[in-house]
């Protein structure tokens, strides 16, 4: 077949791969947005749970007792029963690392986004990729599969790197493991996605007036980080709540994440966008 | 010969600016046309709706037959754009953002790599082919963009200031490029433009815009009849025309204007047959006549005489 016959019925499946692929290379190569993506799971998932485990482990482990005493209702009861020993790593790096784990697939997919979508515009690359082939629909995919499907990967590795941290580091205190539990499989396949397409959702409407990444990340800020400081403040117990809540509380941000995506598809037209550049 | 390009009454508003209004212009299949214009005359907004970038407010359009309104990824699929900003991703390769294209425009990957090499080749620029477009020159990374417009042989080639930023060098070599693309397989060429002598260099027809609207649109000759009476001559005397010379070119018979140059005149005449017998006069008056040679205005002069009857 031709060039120019292959040309006239792009095989779409390839188009949105190949606009997915070279922002995946894009990102990889750009220090200014891999090192913060690398640096915020790194600390939050590798250096404050061996600090804990450390802790734990030392002659004189901090006491928790006090602390737990003042959460309310029943949530410190399974906590209390436990050894002083084991009471830090099991509050840290069993419940209170859960909701702020939750920054990481937000914000990776927020730093993606802004850059796929916003850094277009920023690059000069947007009205080149606008005159080729590809339908409205599939670029707009293209470019929501190219933040999601690395910044859940990169959760997922960084969760990983954490039960290894968390279990090593807790073993000679816990004698079993602490990760992963059937709470913490429904926060990484189930929340931690949602949490992303969130960030995805705010990032396409912001991306869509912004005419930077560094803009769209302020004004994405803007909106998520009180979206961060509600779900820390609120959701502390999630791990201590029964499954179907944690499910529940999963399908809620969905669903919020699925009507801003909807939305921002419904907007993501050529002709938005080329009246932006 | 069928028309690649027709659009009729073709209006679009940015709020409450026009930034273009009622064009009305056809480019047949295998012509060269020039838009030319200055910053903010609409050309670039021309291509964006000939490539359905835009919905236009008001009239219509057809490319290669198809409606970019509607068929919009059925047009692109069958044209190429090079942008005034090359629109490489500064992160990737020469052949990376080639090849990126190709796989966009559905080219299998051994097929679009292949294809990437071969461009590249012919470009001139193989032997960077796997550099970071980072560090090119703005010469680089047009022929680069250049290579990604041709990649799918397109029917219709939108150049949207092609020679913009460019040193002269790299202005000829890109011009040089775009002269042989041109004479290609018959390929359409529509070349926005504000460099009138590349626009001279390559076009058969220009169609100058001023605020969004068509001012003029025809061969550089048709338009230079339309503004001017006659044909203007260089008469070579050697020296500036004195005033005995330039009375008797006067009364000469068909001249319509004479006035001294640094060269000798530069006159005016109703049509070329009126040169023979001028120059048989200044020879009988022992007047040096060293040349004499229609010539033709230029593009600029065309354009800016266009230009300023629309202010």
């Amino acid at each position: 077949m031709s060039a120019t016959s292959t040309a006239t019925a792009p095989r779409r499946l390839d188009a949105i791969r190949a606009i997915a692929a070279k922002d995946f290379t894009a990102v990889r190569r750009s220090k200014g947005v891999v090192i913060p993506m690398l640096v915020v799971p790194f600390m939050l998932l590798v250096v404050l749970p061996l600090g804990v485990g450390l802790a734990a482990r030392s002659a004189h482990p901090p006491d928790v007792s006090t602390m737990l005493r003042d959460l309310p209702g029943g949530l410190s009861k399974p906590i209390l029963h436990l050894p002083a020993r084991q009471r830090l790593v099991t509050l840290v790096d069993g419940y209170l690392i859960a909701p702020l784990f939750l920054i990481v697939p937000l914000m990776l997919a927020a730093v993606l986004a802004a850059d796929a979508f916003a850094g277009e515009k920023e690059r000069k690359t947007l009205e080149i990729l606008l005159h080729q082939p590809v339908p409205d629909r599939d670029l707009f995919f293209a470019k929501l599969i190219s933040a999601f499907l690395p910044a859940i990967l990169i959760s997922w590795v960084g969760f990983l790197c954490f039960a290894i941290t968390v279990d090593v580091t807790a073993w000679p205190v816990t004698h079993h493991l602490l990760v992963p539990s059937k709470l913490w499989a429904v926060v990484i396949f189930w929340v931690a996605p949602a949490v992303a397409a969130l960030g995805l959702g705010v990032m396409v409407r912001v991306s869509a007036r912004a005419t930077s990444t560094q803009e769209a990340n302020q004004l994405g800020g803007a909106v998520i980080l009180p979206l961060i400081f509600l779900a820390v403040g609120q959701s502390t117990g999630l791990l201590l709540v029964t499954l179907p809540v944690a499910i529940g509380i999963g399908a809620v941000v969905w669903l919020i994440a699925l009507w801003l995506v909807v939305r921002g598809a419904r907007r993501f037209t050529r002709d938005r966008m080329s009246r932006t550049i | 010969m069928d028309a690649a390009i027709h659009t009729e009454d073709l209006t679009l508003s940015f709020g409450t600016e026009k930034a273009l209004d009622g064009l009305t212009f056809e480019v047949d299949a295998g012509e060269v046309v020039a838009l030319l214009g200055p910053n903010g005359a609409g050309k670039t907004t021309t291509v964006r709706l000939l490539n359905g970038l835009l919905n236009p407010d008001g009239g219509s359009s057809r490319v290669l037959g198809l409606d970019p309104a509607t068929d919009g990824h059925l047009v692109r699929g069958r044209t190429g754009v090079m942008t005034e900003q090359s629109g490489l991703d500064e992160r990737l390769t020469a052949r990376e953002n080639v090849v990126f294209t190709a796989r966009m425009r559905g080219l299998s990957a051994t097929a679009a790599g292949k294809h990437a090499d071969e461009l590249l080749e012919r470009f001139g620029i193989a032997d960077r082919a796997n550099h970071r477009v980072q560090g090119f020159s703005t010469g680089q990374r047009k022929r680069v963009a250049l290579a990604r417009a041709l990649l799918h042989e397109p029917e219709i080639l939108f150049l949207d200031e092609p020679t913009a930023g460019l040193d002269p060098e790299a202005t000829r070599d890109v011009l040089d490029l775009l002269a042989s693309l041109a004479a290609e397989h018959g390929r359409t060429v529509l070349l926005c433009t504000h460099f009138l002598g590349e626009a001279g260099r390559l076009c058969q027809r220009m169609a100058v815009l001023h605020r969004g609207r068509l001012r003029a649109f025809g061969r550089p000759d048709d338009l230079a009849a339309r503004i001017w009476r006659g044909v203007p001559v260089e008469l070579d005397l050697g020296a500036p025309a004195d005033e005995r010379t330039l009375a008797a070119i006067r009364n000469g018979r068909g001249v319509l204007t004479a006035a001294s140059s640094p060269t000798g005149a530069r006159i005016e005449v109703e049509e070329r047959a009126a040169i023979p017998p001028l120059v048989a006069t200044l020879v009988q008056m022992e007047v040096p006549v060293f040349g004499a040679v229609p010539r033709p205005p230029t593009v600029e002069e065309i354009y800016f005489a266009i230009q300023e009857g629309a202010e």
